[in-house]
């Protein structure tokens, strides 16, 4: 009887309103512990004057004011745009077509393929120290034998152009990155069912057919979230700037996190770089959702 | 014999008044000025440098001695302005000593975050009366630490600008002809800013021609300079060439003055500079110069000393032993205070420490003439902060001309101004003097520009 009555209970609270939130809870809550505080602080922090560190009077808009009077600011927003325009596309190409290129039996696959993600295990930081030994003006391995050599950029060194500072950033990006890529969409695609390939076989289909028609849209889910991961993190870009470039020349390849990193730990603004985290927050809060409800609604992607 | 012994008494008298402050001197020890403190921890915050490398290896002799425990944690030049400054704005008190750069003294002070040491300093028992601070380089020391009637610290750093250039070629005969030939004066190391663009010009050449009898593999520059627009170009502008036009980045009252023609005068060098630098020099950071000196495609360098002690030493690289040293070149034009640039620092009491008289002997023992010769010698030389340093053997024979030109450059090199603002005032003006450098805007409108940007960010902006 007793246990008949806990079962009962047991279904009752499995079957309230308040289950699937129970279940959640725990990740919610370390979610809103380590995500939404210390950004609704900074939420707080950017309608304050911060002197020093020390949070001072309330300020209302002078922050955000100051902000998007600032060209360096909009500078920033510039140099993201064409670091991910540049950078994702490319990235998102070359993976999908090493990944289709995976997919055939290629000599030697399972060997080599774990060295695919040798870049995208790299620290960052070490990517940038990689890259400067190749490209660094005048002793840089490609910079002094190959570049300098031929007189490819007479005067003048990769990162010392703001012509071709920015463009030389985003390739590293794709160096380290696209690997990653093509091994995710990999992953994927050969999780995709069997079945409708070789019915698709059956009928005739060739191989434009097979992937415009079934690839793709199998596997438009996965492309879609790993696509704004991708521009998520691109746009976050610091650390390969930081060490190759410093922002520079000039402002050319300054991104919002360098430049929040100046005004918080170099110059401490923290107002002001408290209202730039907000609006980027914000701005991509906006996109993203427009993203997936195109998604959803266009593409089926969820 | 009355006159004997009056005269014995007074002999007495003046040997005691002589030896007196000798035999307090000999009392005071930091044995007994530490009991109050003895098994107290504190934590020091330095930079990383082989001479911070050297004096973690003489702490423990300090804790020995007073049986203060010392922390001493070195980090890189970021991260101690970080990690340091978070520590001291604060007032947590996490560090009890802080390595400052004198750049970062005008941000500390307004904030207030910095104790001053002169309480320390007239207790007689915590100040040692043999420490000899008029031996401590100037103006280096003065213009650093001592701000409106008050003293911030020692001199723990003595970072300094160096002229550096190829021996072996300065000293070839076949080139030491030509040059004369093309510009009617000695191949020599450059003494002043024309000779420096001219033997630039005259080394920067093209691969396959031969440099010194040798046909060149690569192509070869006569001038290596930082160039990337952050670190410490703009320091270099500034100290190093525009101060030597009577150009400054503030005026007497502290408002920007950047819009001059001195500027204008200045940053057209700067800008002449460039034509004989490598294609790469943008992104050259205070780091990158002494490398790519040591790889041997440069003649002549303006260069942290302490950078260039770890490529002129065997095995660092092909060219050592073939360099030669001598002070910033100077500008004979300019009848007004040489300068030459550099970056003088102390370790610093954080206004939030608990232990500030422990760490105040801390301070003062690392300045003392022993832990200093100490230093010297473990480190094989050093870059000094005391005058009297300079005579021990480390700084003569085969790095003499080295040790001449750093004390050269220290006679001239002033801390920066106390300036609240300044590593905006950096940010707003590196990209503008770099942008100079590679040919992209004029002196004139490098300088109008500037002065908005710094009018911009403050219309008073020292102290």
């Amino acid at each position: 009887m007793s246990t008949l009555t806990l079962g009962a209970y047991k279904r009752r609270f499995s079957d309230t309103a308040w289950y699937p939130y129970a279940l959640v809870a725990p990740a919610l809550l370390v979610l809103v512990l380590v995500s939404l505080v210390p950004f609704c602080y900074a939420a707080w922090l950017s309608f304050h004057s911060v002197e020093y560190g020390q949070v001072g009077e309330w300020n209302g808009w002078d922050n955000y004011l100051k902000l998007i009077q600032n060209d360096r600011f909009w500078n920033s927003l510039s140099v993201a745009g064409i670091f991910m325009l540049i950078a994702v596309p490319l990235e998102f190409l070359l993976g999908l077509g090493g990944a289709l290129v995976l997919n055939q039996r290629v000599w030697g696959r399972s060997a080599w393929l774990p060295l695919l993600f040798i870049p995208s295990m790299m620290a960052p930081i070490v990517v940038g120290l990689l890259w400067k030994i190749m490209l660094a003006g005048s002793w840089g391995l490609l910079s002094h034998n190959v570049i300098e050599r031929f007189g490819m950029l007479p005067g003048t060194s990769i990162f010392a152009s703001s012509d071709h500072a920015l463009i030389a950033l985003a390739l590293v990006d794709v160096w380290q990155w696209t690997p990653f890529m093509m091994l995710a969409f990999f992953a994927g695609r050969q999780a995709l069912p069997m079945s409708p390939y070789r019915a698709a076989a059956v009928d005739g289909a060739n191989a434009f057919q097979t992937f415009f028609r079934l690839t793709l849209p199998l596997l438009t889910p996965l492309l879609v979230v790993i696509g704004m991961l991708r521009f998520i993190d691109a746009f976050k870009i610091f650390d390969s700037i930081f060490i190759l470039t410093s922002g520079g020349p000039g402002v050319s390849t300054e991104s919002p996190s360098i430049l929040a990193y100046k005004m918080t730990f170099e110059q401490w603004r923290i107002g002001e770089s408290a209202a730039l985290a907000v609006l980027v927050w914000l701005a991509f809060f906006v996109l993203c959702n427009v993203f997936f409800q195109v998604a959803k609604k266009r593409l089926n992607a969820f | 014999m009355k006159l004997t012994r009056s005269a014995l008494a007074c002999a007495l008298l003046f040997a005691s008044i002589g030896t007196a402050p000798a035999a307090f001197a000999q009392a005071w020890s930091y044995k007994d000025a530490a009991k109050p403190y003895a098994g107290t921890s504190i934590r020091v915050l330095d930079e990383i440098t082989p001479l911070q490398e050297t004096m973690k290896t003489l702490v423990p002799q300090f804790t020995a001695e007073t049986g203060i425990k010392v922390e001493y944690e070195l980090l890189n030049h970021f991260e101690v302005i970080n990690k340091g400054q978070a520590d001291m704005l604060s007032r947590r008190g996490y560090y009890d000593g802080v390595m400052l750069h004198g750049v970062q003294f005008g941000q500390m002070l307004a904030a207030n975050a910095v104790e001053p040491i002169d309480t320390y300093m007239k207790d007689k028992a915590l100040m040692n009366p043999g420490l000899d601070l008029k031996d401590l380089i100037q103006p280096s020391f003065d213009t650093l630490s001592k701000f409106k009637g008050q003293t911030f610290g020692f001199l723990n750093w003595n970072y300094n600008f160096v002229y550096w250039a190829r021996a072996d070629l300065l000293n070839d005969a076949g080139e030491k002809t030509a040059f004369k030939a093309k510009y009617g004066y000695e191949l020599a190391p450059a003494k002043t800013f024309q000779q420096f663009l001219d033997i630039g010009e005259f080394f920067t050449r093209k691969a396959g021609t031969n440099l010194a009898g040798v046909p060149l593999k690569t192509d070869f520059y006569g001038i290596l300079h930082e160039g990337i627009s952050g670190g410490a170009t703009l320091n270099s502008v500034w100290e190093n060439i525009m101060k030597n036009y009577g150009a400054d980045l503030f005026d007497a009252a502290g408002a920007p003055s950047f819009n001059t023609p001195q500027t204008v005068a200045a940053l057209t060098y700067w800008a002449k500079m460039w034509k004989y630098s490598p294609p790469g020099q943008a992104e050259y950071s205070l780091v990158d110069v002494p490398t790519v000196m040591g790889n041997g495609i440069a003649a002549q360098s303006l260069a942290f000393s302490d950078f260039v002690l770890g490529i002129d030493k065997p095995g660092a690289s092909p060219y050592a032993g073939k360099f030669t040293y001598a002070a910033v070149p100077s500008n004979p034009d300019f009848k007004g205070l040489r300068s030459a640039g550099g970056e003088p620092s102390a370790v610093v009491i954080n206004k939030a420490s608990k232990n500030k008289a422990a760490t105040y002997l801390f301070l003062q023992w690392m300045i003392e003439k022993d832990t200093q010769k100490k230093l010297i010698e473990a480190g094989k030389g050093g870059v000094p902060i005391r005058t009297s340093s300079f005579a021990m053997p480390e700084f003569g024979g085969s790095q003499a001309a080295f040790y001449t030109a750093m004390k050269d450059t220290m006679a001239a090199m002033k801390a920066k101004p106390k300036v609240p603002k300044i590593f905006e005032l950096y940010d707003a003006l590196g990209p503008i003097v770099q942008q100079v450098g590679l040919g992209k805007i004029t002196p004139a409108d490098a300088a109008k520009l500037g002065q908005d940007k710094m009018l911009a960010i403050c219309k008073k902006c020292t102290l």
